[in-house]
């Protein structure tokens, strides 16, 4: 398998998170994964991308047109990063209501406002990351995790929050569903 | 056994079971993570290690190297322009030499990620004649630092290992030791003072022939075991590439995309190479390419004339590694003639207003920087500043100049004396202060040049990740009485979030300036925002929103202030973002002329 992941947002979203949980999913399939990741400067609120590539690889920086998917955080985070994606790719993208957003040539696209759904108390914004890969888990049909995977790396990430964490990917999962 | 890692966390690995048991630096990106892993390492596997941050490069490569000198393994971890700092050290070490192993760990980043250079440590380590490793990944991250160990500590010279952020900062499956048997060597010093004892000339020259006759020695060594290895697995075809560090990994790939043959050489010591047995191979093939960053190390060793690299124009010069200038340059060496597969269709080049790091929402350093600007008014005064976060003020338009670490005070020095009608406010962190703003200080007292110098105190590396400082963790050391010890007042003022606090402050700063005959030295003491131990005692949990009857869209907040969570809606007035606003209230004092900025009463209510 060869399937190459931008996960895009900004400093604080938990960006890195998403990486790990990834990660962690690629190494109990004994999968072989190389991921690159923002530290240091790119925390304080700035544009964050990180990239996980799983599968038979030899260096963790995904090229332009080579990703399979990209998660966006925040609208504007996944506009700038729209050139490492292929154009037969999925993008998943928080995005807000009304804003016009353009209409771009991938196969794979789905959209939703998280802002708005975590603004109305659907979901803690703190779970924005994990909202986002649930929603991802529905829309893109050649993720290469199982639920039940996620749910468990999510668990070894970090046990104490996991129960949180998995009702807000199980919510976004019921979400999509319905938008589907 | 296998285990997920980061690179730096690989290294922190590959530390404890190469019986490093003394490590000493400064943090710095993307070389941090290192030191701090060691000290998680030592802490849940219970292990006798001294690991802890040095006052500055300088001082942690000296405080690890006296280590090895007395027979110890030990190891110095800084960022590439931390080894500015520790290079006067580093130059003399590579003559004397070590008992115990010494590895130096340099990160570089090339691409300017979170650094003001690209420069590249291999050539210092070069320039210092010591052997430097460089990891493509972070398996060879782990296993080059056992083996820099080992290799320092045989030839009883510092040995450099230097890893590029795509390394530091990379995630992957590792192979590491299942067994942790700790066994550090004893320290005990060995009086040898023609070795030890740095002084011109009589035993400085022959330790210098010692030092390139070991060069030789290391070369041939590289050869033997890490490179003819590699040249015995070439299948003869018609280009070589000649691949150091990273360079590895992405020549493969793109290799592989662009369904090319190619001979590659890995290069795991770029320097001491073998150069006349390297050229003797390089007869075989049409053309070398050098793939490697950020400078041509590896390539200007082995200069010849079908070797292709950076100054041959055939490859980029500056910024990190991609694939996509690996095919342009395989496109300019005449491998490779297709398609650009990794160019950006022209549907999806969007213009996306960029979003560079600042200053954290809640943050007092935006509070303090505005304040100074109020009262020190742009058109009268310079700016020097320094390195770390309070860097970000540059978007407040609060800082002139950056240079390096503790600049700040010896340029306020200089601009004092160069242009004396404008009022100079230098700034600096109390983590920069005692890396290397003393020095400077004290050279601007005895030498009575009047500026203003405020030290802002939030008592934590916070740029780097919150390392602690000294004075964190000593209570006993204080900026106040250091500044008192040099013999000038120090005028102290703790943060408030009710800015006309922080203003009336600088006024009266600015009054005592006024007839002061040297330097004013503040320290305003903070907090960092991200400091869960001591931030929740300051914040007072006020947060705001925009009255928008009062907006008048005056840009004021977006251009001077500039907290995150403010920017304008549809409707052209300010809005605050509930997702971002830290509850600080900073802004609803002063910050807007006409007061738009009101404390949200239903903030909490809202469930935020």
């Amino acid at each position: 398998m060869q399937y190459q992941i931008v996960i895009a947002g900004f400093g604080g979203q938990g960006v890195v998170f998403l990486v790990k949980v990834l990660a962690i999913c690629a190494g109990n399939r004994n999968i072989a994964f190389l991921g690159t990741e923002n530290h240091g400067m790119s925390q304080r609120g700035g544009s964050v991308s990180c990239d996980i590539k799983i599968g038979d690889f030899t260096n963790p920086v995904i090229d332009k047109n080579q990703a399979d998917l990209m998660v966006a955080l925040e609208q504007n985070e996944g506009l700038r990063n729209l050139p490492f994606l292929k154009l037969d790719g999925t993008l998943v993208t928080n995005a807000k209501d009304k804003d016009k957003y353009p209409k771009l040539p991938f196969k794979g696209f789905a959209k939703i406002d998280a802002f708005k759904k975590a603004e109305n108390g659907e979901f803690p914004i703190q779970g924005l990351n994990v909202y986002m890969l649930g929603f991802a888990l529905i829309n893109d049909e050649t993720f290469p995790f199982s639920v039940q995977e996620v749910k468990d790396a999510i668990t070894q990430m970090n046990a104490k929050v996991a129960e949180q964490n998995i009702i807000i990917l199980d919510q976004a999962m019921k979400d999509a569903q319905e938008i589907k | 056994m296998k285990q997920t890692l980061m690179g730096n966390d690989a290294i922190a690995w590959g530390l404890i079971h190469a019986n490093v048991d003394m490590v000493s630096g400064y943090p710095g990106t993307p070389s941090s993570e290192i030191l701090t892993e060691v000290q998680k390492i030592r802490n849940r596997l219970n292990l006798d290690v001294y690991a802890e941050w040095g006052t500055n490069e300088k001082v942690g490569f000296e405080v690890a190297y006296a280590g090895a000198i007395a027979g110890k393994r030990t190891c110095a971890t800084m960022k590439q322009v931390g080894l500015n700092v520790a290079s006067d050290p580093l130059m003399s070490a590579s003559y004397i030499g070590n008992l115990g192993g010494f590895l130096l760990i340099a990160a570089d980043d090339p691409g300017f990620h979170s650094s003001q250079t690209e420069q590249d440590s291999r050539v210092f380590a070069k320039f210092a004649r010591i052997p430097v490793l460089d990891p493509a990944t972070p398996q060879d991250a782990y296993d080059l630092t056992k083996y820099g160990v080992e290799l320092s500590e045989e030839f009883q010279i510092p040995v450099m290992l230097r890893p590029v952020m795509r390394v530091c900062h990379a995630r992957e499956i590792i192979e590491m030791d299942a067994e942790t048997n700790f066994l550090p060597n004893k320290g005990e010093f060995q009086r040898n003072v023609p070795r030890w004892g740095a002084v011109p000339r009589k035993d400085r020259f022959p330790q210098g022939k010692e030092q390139l006759k070991r060069m030789d020695t290391i070369a041939q060594y590289n050869w033997d075991n890490l490179l003819k290895p590699e040249f015995d697995k070439c299948k003869g075809s018609k280009t070589l590439i000649i691949a150091g560090g990273t360079g590895y990994g992405f020549a493969l790939e793109t290799l592989r995309d662009l369904n090319l043959e190619a001979d590659v050489v890995k290069v795991l010591m770029p320097y001491p190479l073998p150069t006349e047995l390297m050229r003797e191979k390089f007869k075989a093939y049409d053309k070398v390419l050098v793939v490697e960053e950020p400078y041509p190390c590896i390539e200007e060793q082995i200069a010849a004339p079908n070797v292709y690299g950076k100054n041959t124009n055939s490859i980029h010069k500056i910024d990190e590694m991609s694939k996509e200038e690996l095919l342009k340059a395989f496109q300019t060496i005449g491998l490779y003639e297709g398609e650009n597969i990794y160019a950006t269709p022209p549907s999806l080049d969007f213009e996306v207003e960029p979003r560079p790091p600042a200053l954290c929402p809640g943050c007092p350093h935006r509070d303090v920087y505005y304040a100074i600007t109020k009262v020190f008014k742009k058109k009268k005064a310079i700016y020097p500043s320094d390195i770390g976060c309070y860097t970000l003020a540059l978007a407040q338009g609060a800082i002139d100049s950056i240079l390096c670490m503790g600049a700040s005070i010896s340029m306020a020095s200089g601009f004092s004396i160069s242009d004396p009608d404008k009022t100079v406010v230098a700034t600096i962190g109390d983590g920069t202060f005692f890396h290397s703003g003393i020095p400077p200080l004290l050279n601007a007292i005895y030498q009575d040049h009047k500026f203003i110098l405020v030290i802002l105190d939030n008592s934590t590396t916070a740029m780097t990740g919150r390392q602690t400082t000294a004075a964190r963790e000593k209570k006993s050391i204080d900026i106040k009485k250091i500044v008192e010890g040099m013999g000038v007042d120090c005028m102290e003022h703790q943060y408030s979030y009710e800015m006309q606090d922080n203003v009336d402050f600088f006024r009266k700063v600015k009054d005592v300036h006024k007839t002061a005959t040297g330097p004013t030295v503040v320290v305003v003491r903070e907090f960092c925002i991200l400091d869960r131990e001591r931030a929740p005692e300051f914040v007072p949990g006020i947060f705001a929103k925009v009255d928008a009857e009062l907006c008048v869209a005056c840009d004021q907040c977006t251009t001077i202030y500039k907290c995150p969570p403010m920017s304008y809606n549809y409707d052209g007035v300010i809005e605050i973002d509930p997702f971002l606003c830290a509850g600080c209230g900073g802004c609803l004092d002063v910050v807007c002329p006409t007061d738009a900025f009101v404390q949200d009463e239903d903030y909490l209510k809202r469930g935020n």
